[in-house]
């Protein structure tokens, strides 16, 4: 009993100890000459992009002593829950990395500092308006965007070769690609693998293409708009795996990477996915397997949603000021240069995509990947308030009953049109 | 009666089955280690790597910090650990012993609280700590995981209690032994089988949470090992399978000898409890 008293009067001392222990330092915002440090929570995932993003901290920490960065690796599977219960407490890292579609739902919240005064014109020129606009809520530029994806065609160069297949030009139609598909498909191989598991991104990221909007209007008082337009990516993807059978239909309930493996092993002559696959064919394709990218898809256009990378500082942050200076000095040319080709991502600024077509000669698909971002653009779905309910609960189910054969085009589109109307009532 | 050879057989070849099957995910798991990038990507997955090395590993070991977010998981899981089970024993008893009306409201109030989603109640476990300066501390994790592991340790506790024989504390009582000597040398051997499952039981919530952990701890050098793990996963579905199934492996030993320590106590305390009996 006496070392069950000494036990609990340890954890008690214990608990104690760590009530007194921590305080919070600085306040408000420093002049220039306070030493200030600040955390930098980066999501850098491959090792090239983690070393890339470290040197930029340690370039920047080298010249200026006063304001010190700190790298904080976090992870993109729990970015959201953890920056959620952060700004509730007041203690989000100063400088925090992201994706626009789920800061716009915190700047909405108030969360999120207005960079626009801080940010050099150099910088503001440097993106495309298109791109500053997914991160500007409320006319407040809530983020500084730094790299985004696309979505594109690979294609086994040897089985494209073989089957006559084109893949020169500056953009590659739908239709074509129906045809290609159609053309490669043969002895149970498939023209294309797509895996589409989750597919509301790439259908509404593609849709562009056709002008797809799916939502008028902004906020909660956003409507659905389920028309032709919004329903042509679907209806030919339905197309390709239950009319022209060019798509394996079993693809469409794989993720991205499960289709690798048949895409190396000749199972699939062509596959869809974020340009950002790059990397893994790189490094899982085997020996002497050539691959490359296809022109960016276009339908009346060869538009898709930009949902950049960006940096931003909460709005209760200590040095609001040198956090936006910092994220600046990230947005320089070759800084976004390197972490883009380590990720295998695109820099939202010219002079960082022409960095990185010179450092690569444009090999591995980079011109390809590099033109597919032109034309990257705010789509409507990103200024609505009930987007990621409607996506997970409406959405998805809905795509992929249409996808798996069990719904029919008419089915799909009052899915998606009545589910708007549930989760946003 | 004797078994036949044949049964004999029988038995031996559903045992090793068995095993197999429960061993697998294991086996996956050590060979998926092994694996270059290239094998991972085969359209023909093999079980045995082609061409095993041990690159993942030092991957893993070199750029996420893994050692150190273990040694603060394990900090954490057996400070709470012991904790919980320091908490737990005297109200176990209390329950199990002492008749009241409080008794099912308790009970009722430990069952509820099992249905809470963490998401739930996060954020205001995090607006009580953070006054108390105890986010992005280990004293403040293991606070959370003591009271998150706790109902469902008293659960457990108090159903062990009430399988101790009330006539064995009663022959104390009546050799002269106080309630506390009877609890600490009648009671408490026992109920070390009972002791050591629900050790078993915190130390494993404790090792394998992520949640609390991610919201709470933002220091790099704090980071426990499902922290860490997570980083091998990006954007988009991308997974870094080699260094992960290498984290993974190297996540398990701890674990494994923690249990194989109190395994073989957990078995003895069974023994020695049906002795006693």
């Amino acid at each position: 009993m006496k070392k069950l008293v000494i036990s609990l009067l340890a954890a008690s001392a214990l608990v104690t100890l760590a009530a007194c222990g921590g305080s919070d330092s600085g306040s408000g915002d420093s002049g220039s000459t306070e030493k200030v440090t600040l955390k930098f929570q980066s999501l850098a995932f491959q090792k090239t992009t983690v070393a890339a993003t470290k040197k930029i901290v340690a370039d920047w920490n080298a010249a200026n002593p006063n304001i010190q960065v700190e790298y904080v690796q976090g992870s993109w599977d729990s970015v959201h829950d953890q920056l959620v219960t952060q700004f509730q407490g007041s203690t989000a890292p100063d400088v925090i990395q992201d994706e626009s579609a789920d800061i716009t739902g915190f700047a909405n919240q108030g969360y999120l500092a207005d960079l626009s005064q801080y940010l050099s014109q150099e910088t503001k020129d440097a993106v495309s308006q298109g791109v500053w606009d997914t991160v500007t809520v409320d006319g407040k530029v809530v983020a500084a965007p730094t790299l985004l994806q696309s979505y594109v065609v690979f294609g086994n160069s040897a089985l494209l070769k073989a089957a006559g297949v084109a893949t020169t030009g500056d953009s590659l139609s739908w239709d074509d690609l129906q045809a290609n598909a159609k053309k490669l498909t043969s002895a149970g191989k498939y023209g294309l693998g797509w895996g589409l598991k989750s597919p509301t991104a790439t259908v509404l990221n593609l849709g562009m293409n056709f002008d797809g909007a799916f939502f008028e209007g902004s906020g909660r008082d956003a409507k659905a708009k389920i028309g032709d337009a919004e329903l042509e990516v679907p209806k030919r993807i339905h197309a390709m795996a239950y009319t022209d059978k060019s798509i394996d239909p079993t693809s469409l309930t794989q993720s991205g990477s499960d289709v690798l493996p048949g895409f190396f092993g000749g199972k699939y002559a062509m596959i869809v996915g974020g340009n950002y696959a790059a990397q893994q064919i790189v490094e899982q394709a085997p020996k002497g397997f050539q691959w490359e990218v296809l022109p960016p898809l276009k339908g009346t256009s060869e538009k898709q949603a930009a949902n950049p990378q960006t940096l931003s500082v909460p709005a209760e942050g200590k040095h609001v000021k040198q956090a936006a200076q910092f994220i600046d000095y990230f947005m320089k040319a070759d800084n976004l240069a390197t972490v883009g080709q380590g990720d295998w991502l695109i820099p939202t600024t010219k002079a960082a995509r022409d960095a990185i077509e010179k450092a690569t000669g444009g090999k591995n698909g980079w011109t390809q990947t590099l033109a597919s971002g032109e034309e990257l653009t705010k789509a409507p779905f990103q200024s609505v308030e009930n987007y990621p309910k409607w996506k997970d609960q409406i959405a998805t189910p809905a795509l992929q009953e249409f996808l798996a054969n069990k719904i029919d085009l008419a089915g799909l589109g009052k899915k998606l049109s009545d589910g708007w109307g549930q989760v946003n009532s | 009666m004797r078994t036949r050879p044949a049964a004999r057989a029988a038995q031996y070849v559903a045992v090793i089955c068995y095993l197999i099957f429960l061993g697998f995910p294991l086996l996956w798991l050590i060979s998926s280690s092994l694996k270059s990038p290239r094998e991972f990507a085969s359209i023909t997955p093999s079980i045995l790597p082609k061409h095993p090395d041990l690159s993942n590993y030092t991957d893993a070991l070199r750029e996420q910090g893994l050692v150190h977010s273990m040694w603060n998981s394990l900090q954490i899981s057996v400070a709470s650990t012991v904790l919980v089970l320091i908490v737990s024993l005297p109200v176990a008893y209390a329950l199990a012993r002492f008749r009241s009306r409080l008794r099912p409201i308790t009970n009722g109030w430990i069952l509820v609280s099992q249905v809470f989603p963490v998401i739930l109640i996060v954020i205001p476990l995090f607006m009580i700590l953070r006054p108390l300066h105890l986010t992005n501390t280990i004293p403040g994790v293991v606070i959370v995981y003591m009271v998150w592991s706790m109902p469902f340790a008293l659960w457990m506790l108090q159903g062990y209690v009430a399988a101790v024989p009330r006539e064995l504390e009663e022959a104390a009582s009546v050799d002269g032994a106080s309630r506390v000597r009877t609890i600490v040398s009648i009671v408490m051997p026992l109920l070390r089988p009972g002791l050591i499952a629900t050790a078993m039981f915190t130390f494993i919530s404790a090792w394998n949470e992520f949640f609390f952990a991610l919201v709470l701890l933002q220091d790099p050098q704090l980071k426990t090992l499902p922290l860490v793990l997570a980083r091998f996963v990006g954007a988009e579905g991308q997974v870094q399978f080699g260094p992960l199934a290498a984290a993974s492996v190297l996540a398990t030993v701890p674990s494994l000898v923690f249990f194989a320590f109190l395994q073989r106590r957990l078995t003895s305390g069974l023994l020695s409890g049906a002795v006693k009996g």
